[in-house]
């Protein structure tokens, strides 16, 4: 078919369509007139032909079917695809149909429209790499296509049908993918481009004319924001438009890592509670999960760092089970693929080089499994490679490099995409707006502060940077003139921006990272970047010949090419060599591990290549001004002048200026973009100063900045310059204020944690400068810990978490420690010191338990302190050592050991002494088991054995206060552990005087706080040591003081004293357990106890127990009392007779009735109590009113014949004598010559007794023989009475003598 | 009938082709699938189950089991139900695999594990032709009774999909209706071929 004939045709099947009346005719026409259309296309007058049909075409768009508009949306795909140049015209109709009343046709328009999208994306870039130039319809299409794109936006915003909303949402989700790089994705098999979208914004790395890789970065970022706010914005959204946003940003998040956290951090703060009212809530909770689930899946290092926090929020969720099944899953196959690094690296074992071993394996088994998709990405930079067809010089250093060209670190990577964003001038400035606030805090400081890195440290030198707007190192086809640009090129597929040539520069010296330099893209464009680089290769290749040969066998995959003569090469760049030092320099530490690898020995050819450099360079610098005018004497001029400025500043030492020096990256750049941020270099002094600037400037932001606004930023960036601001004064000193002043709303304490986090990983990672770095981080902890504890009040817990928190504690952290636990000397702040003391303590506790490592030292300190000499810290550090830390089993038999120690040091010191002493004074001394008895110093003071000046100081030093202060805490674990008791029984006996008052003191306190629980002790009780019964003793009153002491208690007792200790003082506690039968066997041993000793046993007895009563009456007791036989029982007399008058005392107690009761029944008892008439005696003198009972005992001893028992007959009389005129009765009853004897004893009673009996009524009862005794006689019957007695009486006498 | 419907369970034989059973039945146009690496049946023991490839004929396990323990599987309804399975379809499909019958408008999974891995394996597949697939898991426990049930249920959830426009306006009323009427937990989520 001719082609006018075809153009006929489908013009008049485009006028069917058009105005056709049957809908099928319609369609069909329109399919028909595509079909042509496309066939026709490969014509070469097409373009013809299309101006004369798309109008038609685009007439369709206002069909009122909306089958018609839909399948014209088709058609226009179709022919946009095949026919992409003439289609331009075609666009409009997409634009228009987006907007299409039926959901369905304008559903239809965005999935062409993407479609459309993505092939014009993939044809820009492509066309410019295979032309070096883009067609001008190209152009426009693209502009179309923005316009679609922005259209696109807003439907997923305006509230419209849901179906084309979805798709405009995934439309923002394919956005971003294509315009993030995706240069993180190693190691990430499930997450690699897929075929339909083989754009990869890293294609633009060597810079486009149209497509700009930071404007497209920018592009994609407020499409994610779009997403985030849809998000945010959810109580708005039906549910399903809110899965999807929440798919997208899953899928986002796991393949731009970039955005990794941003994505995460939103689905976490998803708050349940925004969705909207009719949305199925269910289901958007289960996309959250879906997206957590995602995230467990991937194996990027960025991802996998949050695992703990995915897996908690699945548990919340109630998905653990499903989470642990893919932890299970991605745990198998990093297993997997780390074995098949084994594997792989066994094979590659020609390059045996520690660094590879050294390499963490994760990133190996990434580089392994992700070599199939890089193979797959650079495949498109050969693929160029061979059709351009240039004659490239290949470096094998670099080729081999390039797959770990990846490696870049992430700051590197952002320095040059910042400085890509630079270069951009006012384009950038938005990107980059976006960029910064979307990088990681922790990130941004490190890339400010490694560009300050950079400042050099020679004097300043004059350099100017040139805008380059072409990419001439990146692109061969660009800049065909440059001879090794195809590694930069294949280089270039792999990596996002044109910094990749200068990373792959394999200079490897180390040092250069603190050499001046600022790792700059712009820099890396320079001609002279790649030009010096060449030279120094050359240097290399020229210095060691073998080794360039087998750099190149390295690069076998490329086409291998001589190295072009390096006398060629510089000379043919002589005139570009004028880049300062800085510039050639700036590589990164990645490369060099790499080329380290690569090349195992040639540490000897770098140290050649440096030194060889370095003189290029040096040569090179002093035509720097020259050539800089030469090249573009306009910027250089306004260079000069702003350095100028600079210089000026930095004489005068001007506070202001330098900052903005020193802040080039952000500020500058904000405020006048296309200023060039010149490049100074700076002494060593202005470094200085622009770092403490640079610090107060962020600290003063604080003031403006209120709320968590970079908040994160400012502490990362703070805790970098404080690293490098080598323990200024000053400036800690600042910080420390206004650390403190924040103190409160606990930003203070993420600061000081930043800070310190960061010099310890400095610490850590650089040894060399070891104690700088060391010497700053101490002196900022101690200086922040000091400033707290001058500033907030004691009761605050910063201070005790700065130290738990901080990543290591130097010497001079404990002895602050120390310092604010045992201080004496802080006497300034006495009124505060308690609550130090308490706050250092609890310090020291949070301390022990959070920094296992350290944990000694602390313990020792708060160990000193519990023996500490003021009562007040010690109880506080006694309390924390006994109730907290006794109870962590680690530290426990440390504690344990130490107060024993402390124990036996009290006890032992004078034990010496203690033993002279006895061996001296052993005639001297009383064998009384109480040795506290004696007065310790004057002992000491007689003992001439002693009498060594230490011994008796050190004895005198151990004063009860001393005793105490080393007993306290020994005292405080036995109440924790009360077999510890054990050791204080026995050493009791060796103990001074003063240890035994301390522990006298103790002990009850001991005993009551131990309550019931005192098995241990029943333990001691039951076998106590020799010496210790004084203790015993009182451990056992205080045990049973004030209850009834159990029956454990006094069954050990009770053997005790009958198989050991046959002390009776030890039953006393428990006597008012004890029965009448029990308590009467012993009764003897109790009355032969030192008198006070009685008492207390006596008390006990009457008191007895709850439920039985006293063991004995009072009454019961004086019986007892009496039937001690001294001679039997072996009590001395005078002992009963104590016993007796302790009763007497005890007048409440042994009443009249008692004493009455008593002495009936003794007055019974054959024989009488030898006592018996002297307790009358006593009872009559007490009670008076007795007097009447008494009588009537004296007549009962007068019938049962009390002068024949002549120890009573003494008593008896006495009682008689002095009971007169009571007695007269009982006296007349006595026989007569008894009553003639105690007539004749106490004369005194004759006369009144004569008086008494002369009364007529008592004379008439009067026997005779009595009368006669009383002189009465003459009455016969007196006489006759007195005659019967004289007749008995004489035996009678005779036998009371003979008793 | 204007959708493309899938029903997917784990071994493509219980549940999913009692669903797929019921829906071809009511005419509707419907696949069904597998997500395990196994199509697994209950054995003797729980410990001895019937392990099978995916694509391997219903006829065939039909023809083993039989020859193993007639008695047994007749018993636990397995021979019936492999029965039934081979006059749906040949064989189980795994859904993993299943690329090359193109695009479904609504997958329908019956077990939680099997929806994850449905969405997951649609986020790992190229989402070129931007076509909405709607995944609804309505959660049906797998035995024959159950099986029954979900597949009626799904068989509602269909006419009503079918009743309506264009699900995307309208799936979150459909689904909590749904939810009500029949008290059941269903979640959905959505993906793109």
């Amino acid at each position: 078919m001719s082609s006018s004939s075809q153009r006929e045709q489908a013009l008049s099947l485009l006028a069917a369509a058009n105005n056709h009346g049957d809908l099928a005719v319609k369609l069909s026409s329109l399919k028909q007139a595509k079909d042509i259309i496309i066939i026709s296309s490969i014509d070469d007058d097409f373009s013809l032909f299309a101006d004369q049909l798309f109008p038609y075409l685009v007439q369709l768009q206002s069909s009122h079917h909306s089958l018609v508009r839909k399948t014209l949306i088709e058609v226009v795909e179709d022919i946009s695809l095949k026919t992409m140049e003439h289609s331009p015209v075609l666009m409009p109709v997409l634009l228009t149909l987006l907007n299409d009343d039926d959901s369905v046709v304008a559903r239809h328009s965005i999935v062409a429209g993407t479609h459309i999208f993505c092939s014009v994306l993939e044809e820009l870039a492509l066309q410019f790499h295979r032309h070096g130039f883009v067609e001008r319809w190209l152009e426009e299409m693209w502009s179309w296509m923005l316009k679609f794109k922005d259209a696109v936006s807003r439907i997923a915003l305006e509230a419209r049908p849901v179906g084309p909303r979805l798709l405009a949402i995934k439309f923002l989700e394919i956005c971003v993918l294509l315009f993030m790089p995706d240069n993180d994705s190693r190691g990430h098999i499930a997450e690699v481009p897929k075929s339909s979208q083989v754009f990869n914004i890293s294609w633009l790395a060597g810079g486009h004319p149209v497509l700009d890789s930071i404007a497209l970065q920018s592009e994609a970022n407020r499409s994610f924001m779009i997403l985030l706010d849809l998000l945010r914005l959810a109580s708005g959204h039906p549910g399903c438009i809110t899965i999807s946003v929440v798919n997208s940003l899953a899928t986002i998040g796991r393949r731009r890592q970039v955005h990794y956290s941003s994505v995460l951090s939103a689905l976490l703060d998803f708050d349940a509670n925004l969705i909207s009212k009719g949305a199925h809530t269910p289901s958007i909770q289960y996309s959250l999960r879906t997206a957590f689930l995602g995230f467990l899946r991937s194996t990027h290092p960025v991802i996998m760092e949050s695992r703990e926090k995915l897996l908690k929020v699945l548990r919340a969720m109630n998905a653990g089970d499903a989470a642990d099944q893919v932890m299970r899953q991605v745990d198998k196959m990093i297993r997997n693929g780390e074995r098949a690094a084994r594997d792989a690296r066994a094979s590659k074992d020609e390059q045996p080089s520690s660094h590879m071993l050294k390499r963490s394996t994760p990133m190996d088994q990434e580089h392994i499994v992700s070599s199939d998709s890089s193979s797959k990405r650079s495949r498109y930079g050969s693929i160029i490679q061979s059709e351009s067809g240039q004659n490239h010089s290949v470096n094998g250093v670099s080729t081999k490099a390039q797959p770990l060209a990846n490696g870049l670190t992430p700051v590197e990577q952002m320095i040059a995409m910042i400085g890509a964003l630079l270069a951009e001038g006012e384009r950038g400035a938005e990107s980059l707006e976006i960029l910064i606030s979307q990088i990681h805090p922790d990130l941004l400081a490190d890339i400010v502060v490694t560009n300050m890195k950079h400042l050099p440290k020679n004097p300043p030198l004059l350099t100017t940077v040139t805008r380059q707007n072409g990419p001439p190192t990146s692109s061969s086809l660009g800049a065909p003139t440059m001879p090794n640009h195809v590694l930069t090129n294949t280089i270039s597929s792999e990596l996002p921006t044109t910094a990749s040539s200068t990373n792959l520069q394999p200079d490897l010296k180390r040092e250069s990272r603190r050499d001046p330099r600022r790792l700059d893209p712009r820099r890396g464009a320079l001609p002279g970047g790649t030009s010096s680089e060449h030279i120094m290769e050359d240097f290399t290749t020229s210095a060691q010949p073998g080794l360039a040969e087998s750099d190149v066998d390295m690069s076998a995959l490329f086409k291998r090419q001589p190295p072009p003569p390096p006398v060629l090469s510089s000379a043919e760049n002589a005139s570009e060599i004028v880049m300062p030092k800085a510039e050639t320099e700036s590589h990164d530490p990645e490369n060099i591990t790499f080329s380290l690898e690569l090349v195992p020995d040639e540490q000897a050819t770098q140290v050649g290549a440096d030194m060889e450099f370095n003189i290029v360079s040096d040569v090179a610098t002093p035509p720097i001004d020259y050539v800089n005018k030469e090249l573009n004497a306009e910027k250089s001029t306004d260079i000069v002048m702003t350095d100028e400025e600079h210089s000026l500043s930095f004489m005068d030492d001007d506070q202001l200026s330098p900052c903005t020096v020193d802040t080039p990256v952000l500020e500058e750049t904000s405020v006048e973009l296309p200023v060039v941020p010149s490049y100074v270099e700076l002494t060593e002094k202005q470094q200085k100063d622009i770092r403490k600037l640079a610090i107060k400037r962020i600290i003063d932001s604080y003031k403006q900045l209120r709320g968590a606004e970079f908040m994160q930023t400012r502490m990362a960036l703070l805790s970098r310059l404080v690293a490098q601001v080598d323990a200024d004064d000053d400036v800690i000193m600042m910080i420390q204020k206004h650390i403190v002043s924040d103190y409160q709303d606990q930003k203070g304490h993420e600061l000081v944690m930043h800070v310190l986090y960061h010099l310890h990983a400095l610490k850590m990672s650089d040894s060399s400068e070891d104690s700088s770095v060391a010497f700053v981080y101490e002196k900022f902890l101690l200086g922040v810990a000091k400033c707290l504890l001058d500033v907030l009040p004691a009761n605050d817990k910063s201070f005790s978490r700065l130290f738990s928190e901080a990543p290591f504690l130097p010497e001079s952290a404990f002895k602050l420690l120390d310092d604010i636990c045992c201080s004496d000397n802080n006497c300034g702040k006495d009124i505060r010191d308690g609550d130090r003391v308490h706050q250092g303590l609890g310090s020291l506790w949070s301390l022990i338990l959070g920094r296992p490592n350290n944990r000694q030292a602390f313990l020792d300190i708060a160990l000193r302190c519990a023996v500490h000499p003021k009562d007040d810290i010690r109880s506080k550090a006694i309390r924390l050592v006994a109730n907290k830390l006794y109870v962590i089993e680690i530290i426990s038999e440390k504690i344990e050991d130490f107060a024993t120690n402390k124990l036996l040091s009290a006890v032992n010191k004078p034990v010496s002494e203690a033993e002279q002493r006895t061996e001296g004074q052993i005639g001297s001394q009383e064998t009384s088991i109480s040795g506290s008895q004696i007065s310790e110093p004057g002992t000491s003071n007689i003992d001439p054995a002693t009498g060594s000046q230490s011994d008796s100081q050190s004895d005198s030093s151990m004063s009860p206060a001393l005793a105490q202060q080393h007993l306290s805490l020994f005292f405080a674990l036995c109440i924790k552990k009360p077999s510890l008791l054990q050791l204080v029984f026995d050493r009791y006996d060796y103990a001074p005087k003063a240890v035994k008052q301390a522990i006298h003191r103790h002990v009850p306190i001991l005993i009551r706080a131990l309550g019931p629980s005192y098995k241990d002790l029943l333990k001691i009780i039951s076998d106590p040591p020799q010496g210790s019964e004084n203790l015993l003793t009182l451990v056992m009153q205080v045990m049973c003081e004030g209850t009834t002491p159990s029956a454990d208690l006094v069954v050990t007792v009770k053997r005790l004293y009958e198989t050991k200790l046959k002390d009776a003082t030890i039953l006393i506690p428990i006597l008012s357990t004890f029965t009448k039968n029990e308590v009467l066997p012993i009764f003897p041993r109790l009355v032969q106890l030192p008198l006070d000793k009685f008492q207390t046993a006596l008390a006990h007895i009457l008191q007895g127990s709850a439920h039985m009563g006293p063991a004995l009456t009072p009454a019961e007791v004086l019986v007892a009392i009496h039937d001690i036989s001294p001679e039997k029982d072996g009590v001395p007399l005078k002992k009963v007779m104590d016993a007796c008058s302790a009763c007497f005392e005890q007048r409440t107690v042994f009443t009249q009735q008692v004493l009455a009761k008593a002495l009936n029944q003794m007055v019974d008892q054959t024989p009488l109590p030898l006592l018996f008439m002297r307790t009358v005696i006593q009872a009559i003198d007490a009670f008076p009113k007795l007097v009447d009972f008494v009588m009537e005992l004296l007549s009962k001893l007068v019938s049962k014949q009390v002068w024949r028992m002549p120890k009573l007959w003494v008593g008896f009389l006495k009682c008689i004598s002095q009971t007169q005129p009571h007695s007269f009765r009982v006296l007349l009853q006595l026989p007569s010559p008894q009553l003639e004897g105690a007539l004749n004893k106490y004369g005194s009673l004759r006369g009144p007794l004569a008086a008494y009996a002369n009364q007529p009524s008592i004379k008439a009862s009067l026997p005779r023989s009595t009368l006669q005794a009383l002189g009465l006689a003459s009455e016969p019957q007196l006489q006759q009475q007195n005659h019967a007695a004289s007749f008995n009486n004489p035996d009678k006498s005779a036998k009371v003598q003979g008793t | 009938m204007r959708l493309r419907y899938a029903v997917v369970c784990s071994s493509n034989q219980n549940r999913s082709m009692e669903a797929h059973f019921l829906l071809k039945r009511e005419g509707f146009d419907v696949c069904s699938y597998g997500t395990g690496t196994h199509v697994k049946l209950p054995g003797p023991s729980l410990r001895e189950p019937n392990v099978y490839e995916f694509g391997t004929p219903y006829k065939q396990m039909f023809d083993d089991l039989r020859r193993k323990d007639p008695e047994l599987y007749k018993r636990n309804g397995i021979l019936p139900m492999l029965k039934r399975n081979l006059a749906v379809k040949t064989a189980p499909q795994r859904w993993q695999e299943n690329g090359p019958d193109g695009q479904f408008d609504v997958v329908f999974t019956f077990e939680e594990k099997v929806f994850d891995m449905v969405a997951e394996d649609l986020h790992t597949r190229d989402q070129v032709l931007l076509k909405p697939v709607l995944v609804i898991n309505l959660e049906v426990k797998d035995n024959h009774e159950e099986a029954a049930v979900g597949a009626r249920q799904t068989l509602t959830l269909c006419q009503e999909l079918e009743a309506i426009d264009r699900w995307e306006d309208v799936i979150d009323d459909v689904i909590s209706t749904f939810e009500r009427q029949h008290r059941r937990k269903v979640v959905y989520t959505i993906s793109f071929y």
